[in-house]
């Protein structure tokens, strides 16, 4: 059935709403988290139990996307009462169909148990990981299976694009844009409605929409969780964002090692496209939208906003430098904005509830939300999403559940290889755009790591280093010979030959780096680096000084005695 | 190709090669050309493309052996240049590596030089040129996979297969690589070996996993 109206789509929901009203329904996690703790053979097992007790018509098996708690995985949630249930094992598919669905009896053994109480929690709210989280934009992932396009419109979904295209103008739409004062949860937090504005205020038409999911960065895998679990909360806020824009063609570009969300990603455009969000006449607007989904080679650069628009062009991606904006000259030599999946799947949720809702949330300078990957030595590995102003203290401490097997923790690592380390001192900043950027590092990337003592913070830098050296695309001779020659000292002393004018020498490089380097990975390239260097001074002298490692971690240098 | 004007309802056939408007001839009015016969236009366009390319045949050669491979690919593409590194990620996934004799057909048939083909096949990091084992070992080397002792695992891997990183068994059998982040960082270290994760491995179970793989 093809939308097109408004009330097409209201009545649309009703019927789906109507159709699964008495359904009970079984989320079990499918992220690539679960799925590596087996939780394929999970689903399999519950939907042959769900056959053998002939409750095909009443009970769905869903195979949802990342649910936040990847240490307890596999994850399931019994709907309608939410009982989260953790490490399910196939073994256990039987007894939750007889006993929780059935009778709805809880299985105790399943539950969470409160590590300092040692309760059982039978509520999600209540466990304490998701307890502190506010979850806007993941709170869906589990009411819908990304496969499905009915599942999104059943909880509201475009509803927000039919608001825009039929009761807002696209200034309208821009203005509210603009005044939810959302800003980009890409890169350096530049407002999202001044960057739709300059590209719809320049000349020269067709426009262009660019979502980016070319996350490389080790450790942080947000985008990819967002666009596996929900790719039709991106689709909606990219339609939304063209309109305002006036650009009548999109791209989602996709990188290499993500080809489950690529494979989402285009299965929901053509959903879309069959019901009628996109293509010809949208939902009778009489406008045209179309989205083209790009994979990517395979390269952390290419996440760059010119090499990624060089390599949607079909050219290798390698940055350009920037002397006009990409909002004015970008893709094809026309204007492109680019923005990141989690700045997009923000917009639908601005315009239906207005941005006066959205600023409530936050601080005074960044309004919304911000979803971590909160990962490395802590307790609660996951994918976290907190209110901006929350402090880095509690995510560490109350939904992290404090560092792992009791140790100390040494410093957080914030913002991937182009960010910086916060120490134990500093772990009260709050999570906020100005502040971190204060602090020295930014939020570029979303990763919150947790170094605990046994971590080498000066292998550590030099393993950024190394991995920054290795895709540095060579265009500009800051970057390509800088972080070689940094990667080398780094190398050397971690390996007991240090020098003690090292540092000095690092220094000087960092500095001219910074300052001339072509895009943002050579001149963010410097900020572990010089950040280690005035946190940890200490343990670069231990190692050139006294060919210690205090960490024991480097293979060459003595421990701590 | 006929058209119909819904400005004055004159029908007429079509003969330009604008993809989006074209004009009545009746009363100068511009008409849109629907989605379908834009296909068949570019059809059309593709067919006097091959004509030009190939003059002297009346039909278009058939190609044999890998340039028929290629063909198959870059056909679906319409022969489009921006299209080149998608062209090429289709043909590392059905080869398993990119030989020089594709790279070469990829440049005739695109018309693209060869260079810039070549410089797109060694920029990006999921290209190889040379030829891969039958299994895929990816290590992660992620920030956090490497906190948690990723590199105790790829030297065991190292040792058990005898190669180093990058490189294959003389056998064809395995392929060891090191990735930045899988993106399941919260279960590190993570070896992916084909399509299969495991998670939170220990360097004691690498032998077992490595053995379901012939």
């Amino acid at each position: 059935m093809k939308v097109m109206s408004p009330k097409d789509l209201e009545k649309l929901r009703k019927e789906l709403l109507e159709r699964r009203k008495h359904k009970q329904v079984i989320a079990v996690c499918v992220g690539t988290g679960c799925v590596a703790l087996g939780a394929q053979k999970v689903v399999e097992a519950i939907k042959d139990e769900v056959k053998k007790h002939g409750l095909e018509g009443v009970v769905e098996v869903r195979e949802t996307g990342c649910l936040g708690m990847c240490e307890l995985g596999p994850m399931l949630l019994c709907f309608p009462d939410e009982i989260p249930y953790f490490r399910v094992k196939p073994d256990d598919a039987s007894e939750i169909i007889s006993k929780t669905i059935m009778k709805g009896e809880l299985i105790e053994r399943l539950l969470y148990r409160d590590p300092i109480t040692r309760e059982l929690v039978s509520k999600v709210e209540e466990i304490p990981f998701y307890k502190y989280q506010l979850r806007l934009l993941l709170e869906n992932n589990a009411k819908i299976d990304p496969r499905k396009i009915e599942d999104y419109i059943a909880i509201g979904g475009y509803s927000a694009l039919a608001k825009a295209l039929f009761q807002m103008t696209p200034e309208q739409v821009l203005e509210e844009v603009k005044d939810s004062n959302l800003r980009g949860r890409g890169g350096g937090g530049f407002p999202t409605g001044r960057k739709w504005e300059t590209c719809r205020n320049a000349p020269g038409k067709p426009k262009y929409a660019l979502v980016n999911c070319s996350e490389g960065d080790p450790a942080a895998f947000k985008d990819r969780a967002l666009m596996e679990a929900n790719p039709h909360a991106i689709l909606e806020g990219l339609i939304i964002g063209m309109y305002a824009m006036g650009a009548r063609e999109g791209f989602v570009y996709v990188r290499n090692e993500y080809p489950l969300a690529a494979e989402h990603m285009e299965l929901a455009v053509k959903q879309a496209e069959k019901i009628g969000f996109l293509g010809e006449d949208v939902m009778g607007s009489g406008l045209s939208f179309r989205v083209g989904v790009h994979r990517g080679g395979g390269m952390f650069v290419s996440g760059e906003s010119t090499a990624l628009m060089s390599g949607i062009e079909g050219k290798i991606g390698e940055p350009r430098p920037k002397y006009i904006h990409t909002t004015v000259r970008g893709l094809y030599e026309k204007p492109t904005n680019l923005n990141n999946v989690e700045t997009w799947m923000n917009v639908p949720l601005i315009i239906s509830n207005g941005a006066g809702w959205f600023k409530k949330i936050g601080t005074e300078g960044s309004k919304g939300t911000k979803v971590f990957s909160l990962v490395g030595k802590v307790s609660n590995v996951g994918l976290v999403e907190v209110p901006m102003g929350t402090t880095l203290k509690d995510m560490v401490y109350k939904i992290g559940d404090g560092v792992k097997n009791g140790k100390r923790l040494k410093a957080v690592q914030v913002g991937g290889p182009g960010g910086g380390f916060i120490t134990e001192e500093m772990l009260n900043i709050p999570v906020d755009f100005d502040e971190m950027v204060k602090a020295g590092t930014s939020m570029v990337l979303g990763s919150v790591v947790v170094l605990d003592e046994d971590t080498c913070i000066v292998d550590l830098t030099r393993y950024f280093a190394e991995f920054l050296s290795e895709e540095s695309c060579g265009k500009c001779i800051p970057c390509r010979e800088g972080l070689r020659v940094l990667s080398k000292i780094l190398n050397d002393i971690c390996e007991g030959k240090g020098k003690e004018e090292d540092i000095v020498m690092i220094e000087d490089i960092a500095e001219a780096m910074k300052e001339a380097s072509l895009c943002a990975l050579g001149s963010t390239a410097v900020n572990p680096v010089l950040l280690s260097l005035k946190y940890f001074r200490d343990e670069y002298e231990a190692h050139i000084k006294i060919k210690r490692c205090p960490a024991k971690v480097c293979k060459n240098l003595k421990g701590e005695n | 190709m006929e058209l119909e004007c819904q400005h004055c309802n004159y029908k007429w056939d079509y003969l330009g090669d604008n993809e989006y408007y074209a004009t009545c001839p009746r009363c100068r009015y511009k008409v849109k050309i629907p989605e379908d016969k834009v296909q068949v236009l570019r059809r059309k366009k593709l067919d006097q493309e091959l004509k030009r390319r190939f003059p002297m045949e009346k039909k278009p050669v058939k190609l044999f052996g890998i340039a028929g491979m290629v063909n198959k690919v870059t056909e679906d593409y319409l022969y489009d240049k921006s299209m080149m590194i998608q062209i090429l990620l289709r043909l590392q996934r059905s080869f398993g590596w990119l030989p020089r004799e594709v790279l070469s057909e990829v440049s005739k048939q695109l018309g693209v030089p060869l260079s810039q083909v070549y410089q797109a096949a060694t920029f990006y990091k999921a290209f190889s040129l040379a030829p891969r084992g039958r299994h895929l070992i990816r290590v992660c080397m992620g920030t956090s996979c490497k906190v948690r002792g990723a590199p105790i695992i790829l030297d065991r891997v190292q040792r058990l297969l005898g190669i180093e990183r990058d490189e294959t068994t003389p056998d064809l059998r395995f392929t060891l690589e090191t990735v930045k982040c899988m993106g399941c960082s919260a279960l590190g270290p993570v070896v992916v070996v084909d399509q299969d994760n495991y998670g939170n491995v220990k360097s004691a179970d690498l032998e077992k996993i490595l053995s379901k793989y012939k």
